[in-house]
């Protein structure tokens, strides 16, 4: 930028004048409330207290540490991610490399099909599976009657996630897909042309050439699923309300719980940075094994 | 506020982003209009009325309105889930509606936040309500420290709700022929067997008796057998006593040694009692306007049985509460508007309520509410959820406690003692916050 003319300098100055509104609502709605999350996990800030805010140091990290029902909650995220995301990406590279032979007017029709659950909110999604897997006059067990099976869906601690992880798979799938997509689509012909003629074909072709040059895409499908399914909430909120035994109940709505129904601000901060934390340390530990190789 | 309108000559012209950014703040400041006031009085009302229960309070908002032009109601409505979050944080910021309604159990914290206004000086005042026309348990579940914190609108205790075709195919009537609910342990343990029945090939299963809201069913249980759950200053649970114990385990009883209630591993209690593949089922009220709706079903409502030494059931209140420091004109049309709610509390019953108020309990019209005049006998014996500012805390343990006992993965001794632990943990650190220093 040291060659820069007075005419990109003013298209700098209205460049920054424009992402001016998004720093300030950065700044007000996420910057600031992070730097007071931070600070407040370093408080005993009950908002039911009648005590003033007391500086207690750690004393809300130690004390999550432990928290029984942290461990169950993070338990229950963990289970969530391993389950979800692998599917997930499966499922959406699947997808997306059947939706790429595809020619026309197909494609964009079952590219739509895909997509469309994304579009619906978790209120409305979690409705409907709700009903889905209830146990005496749901959808699923009306039809597996049949074949005399009745699993329990949601009632079962064991089977409980699991049945999250499915309506999930399925609420979600489409975002990835169509991005995977997007992805295959920019791999340039020449270099399939190219691959065939040496007699490079079907898996190897996969294995060699779409794989390498998709890498990037994955790894940021990959990335943003593995912090989406780590937040999760709404899916097990709606659905379950994290029972059978808090064997749903993820780390998100253990710190809802905290600071909405509890009222421990300070407590679930520090649940929140924990959170934090473990999310940071997949994501980075994700990036440099991506890199490697 | 007035608008430019002239339409610029130049339209042609490309917009560039500099005049996009000046055009900006011009239309936000234009957007800032305000209204001007008016001469009645507003009331901002808030509930978690949003079931056809929202439509009925609706209805008395609307007449009371017309005929208290001086007045005007606003009410907003918004689901339980989330309502009692709204309302705290609007406390926090010093925007609380100047009228709301708190179900009992949240009296406690939102009197320790001090959002609520007392109203014992209004009811000592000319224009009073007879609260000696309210049950006495009732009443004094609002009573914290010399003071009362709301009106009683309702009350809903926990019944027996049974479906008569099943009880008249297995021959449970009295000398009439009529379906004949049972009043004792005995009487209910027998009446559970014989409505029990085994699934087979051809025939669905039948359960005699289920468990529904895990809460609302064992907290009824658990009193009627004597088991105290906080010592009568709430300094220390009590949960893990042997009277509390036998109750747990009477209940876990039903499902594992007598075989008359399902596991509630796979089993979705409240629809199987709708579906008629259930006798029995405890639940309230409000679970009324739900049945009437499905014609299929012939069902009683009748008081709880006597399953241990007490008479005792859980039950709850909807509390209309008036914003703390609520005065002057405000607080005499919210206090009218309460007045109002009260005396015509008929009307909210017929949404599938019981009134609290004895004298319009006696009417005919009310005792012609069939199922709604045989839960209301059991008012005397509501027993409302312990006073506690950290009830949400109080109601996951105890939950867990039951769910875990009753799903057979911990025993009614362990999992009462581990939740006692807990909530012992839980009244130290609220002690630490409820004593200024």
């Amino acid at each position: 930028m040291t060659t820069a003319t007075s005419k990109t300098r003013s298209g700098a100055w209205s460049g920054y004048l424009f992402v001016l509104p998004y720093l300030l609502l950065f700044t007000v709605f996420l910057l600031a409330p992070l730097a007071y999350g931070f600070s407040l996990s370093f408080y005993r800030r009950e908002l039911l207290s009648v005590v003033p805010p007391k500086l207690i140091g750690l004393a809300n990290y130690s004390e999550a540490l432990h928290d029984p029902y942290f461990w169950k909650a993070l338990w229950a995220t963990l289970r969530f991610v391993a389950l979800c995301v692998p599917f997930t990406m499966l499922t959406a590279l699947s997808l997306a490399l059947g939706l790429n032979g595809l020619k026309g007017r197909l494609q964009t029709v079952l590219r739509a099909a895909v997509f469309v659950p994304t579009v619906l909110t978790i209120s409305v999604a979690g409705i409907l599976w709700r009903w889905f897997y209830n146990g005496e006059f749901g959808l699923f067990n009306a039809y597996l009657h049949y074949i005399n099976i009745k699993p329990p869906w949601l009632t079962s601690t064991g089977m409980a996630m699991v049945s999250i992880a499915l309506m999930t798979l399925w609420w979600t799938v489409g975002g990835p897909t169509v991005v995977l997509l997007a992805g295959l689509h920019n791999i340039p012909p020449q270099y399939m042309e190219a691959a065939e003629m040496d007699g490079a074909v079907g898996y190897r072709r996969f294995r060699y050439i779409t794989l390498p040059l998709l890498k990037p895409v994955l790894l940021f499908v990959m990335v943003l699923n593995i912090i989406g399914s780590f937040q999760v909430f709404g899916q097990t909120f709606m659905i379950t309300r994290g029972g059978p035994e808090m064997s749903t109940r993820s780390l998100v709505q253990y710190i809802y719980e905290t600071a909405f129904n509890n009222y421990r601000m300070g407590y679930a901060s520090a649940l929140s940075w924990l959170l934090f934390l473990v999310i940071a340390t997949f994501s980075a530990a994700q990036f440099r094994l991506m890199r490697e190789r | 506020m007035p608008i430019d309108e002239t339409v610029p000559s130049n339209i042609s012209r490309p917009i560039t982003r500099r005049a996009l950014l000046a055009a900006v703040p011009a239309a936000l400041a234009a957007g800032g209009c305000h209204s001007t006031g008016s001469n009645p009085v507003t009331v901002r009302y808030w509930n978690g009325f949003t079931g056809p229960d929202g439509r009925t309070m609706l209805r008395l908002v609307k007449r009371f309105n017309e005929r208290n032009p001086d007045v005007n109601i606003l009410m907003q409505r918004m689901d339980w889930s989330t309502y009692y979050n709204k309302l705290f944080v609007a406390g926090q910021g010093g925007r609380t509606p100047e009228m709301f309604v708190l179900q009992t159990l949240a009296i406690p914290r939102f009197a320790r936040a001090r959002f609520i206004r007392p109203i014992d000086d209004l009811v000592a005042s000319p224009q009073t309500v007879d609260v000696s026309d309210l049950d006495a348990n009732v009443w004094e579940a609002l009573h914290i420290n010399g003071q009362h914190f709301g009106l009683p609108l309702d009350v809903w205790p926990m019944g027996l709700y049974y479906n008569k075709k099943l009880f008249l195919e297995a021959g449970i009537t009295d000398s009439s022929g009529s379906p004949r609910p049972p009043q004792t342990r005995d009487e209910f343990l027998d009446t559970a067997r014989r409505l029990t029945r085994p699934e087979t090939p051809h025939r669905p299963g039948q359960w005699g008796y289920t468990f529904t809201y895990f809460e609302s069913n064992l907290y009824t249980v658990l009193r009627q057998f004597g088991g105290e759950f906080f010592t009568p200053d709430s300094s220390r649970c009590i949960l893990s006593s042997p009277q509390n114990e036998e109750a747990l385990q009477f209940c876990v009883d039903l499902i594992s040694k007598y075989h008359v209630a399902p596991s509630p591993q796979n089993f979705d209690s409240w629809i199987g009692f709708r579906q008629g593949k259930v006798g029995m089922a405890f639940e309230g009220i409000y679970m009324l306007a739900d049945l009437q709706k499905q014609k299929d079903l012939e069902f009683g409502g009748a008081p709880v049985p006597l399953l241990g030494t007490h008479a005792a059931v859980w039950g709850g209140s909807h509390n209309l509460c008036l914003r703390a420091g609520l005065s002057g004109r405000e607080l005499e049309a919210a206090w009218r508007f309460m007045r109002y709610l009260s005396d015509n509390s008929l009307d909210w019953a017929e949404g599938g309520q019981v009134p609290v108020r004895r004298s319009l309990r006696n009417t005919t019209r009310f005792k012609g509410m069939e199922v709604q005049s045989q839960f209301a006998r059991e008012i005397p014996i509501v027993n409302y959820l312990p006073r506690l500012p950290f009830i949400f805390e109080f109601q996951t343990e105890f939950t867990t406690a039951i769910e875990k006992a009753l799903r057979g993965t911990e025993t009614p001794r362990v999992a009462l003692a581990t939740a006692q632990a807990r909530l012992n943990k839980i009244i130290e650190r609220d002690r630490e916050a409820s004593v200024a220093s």
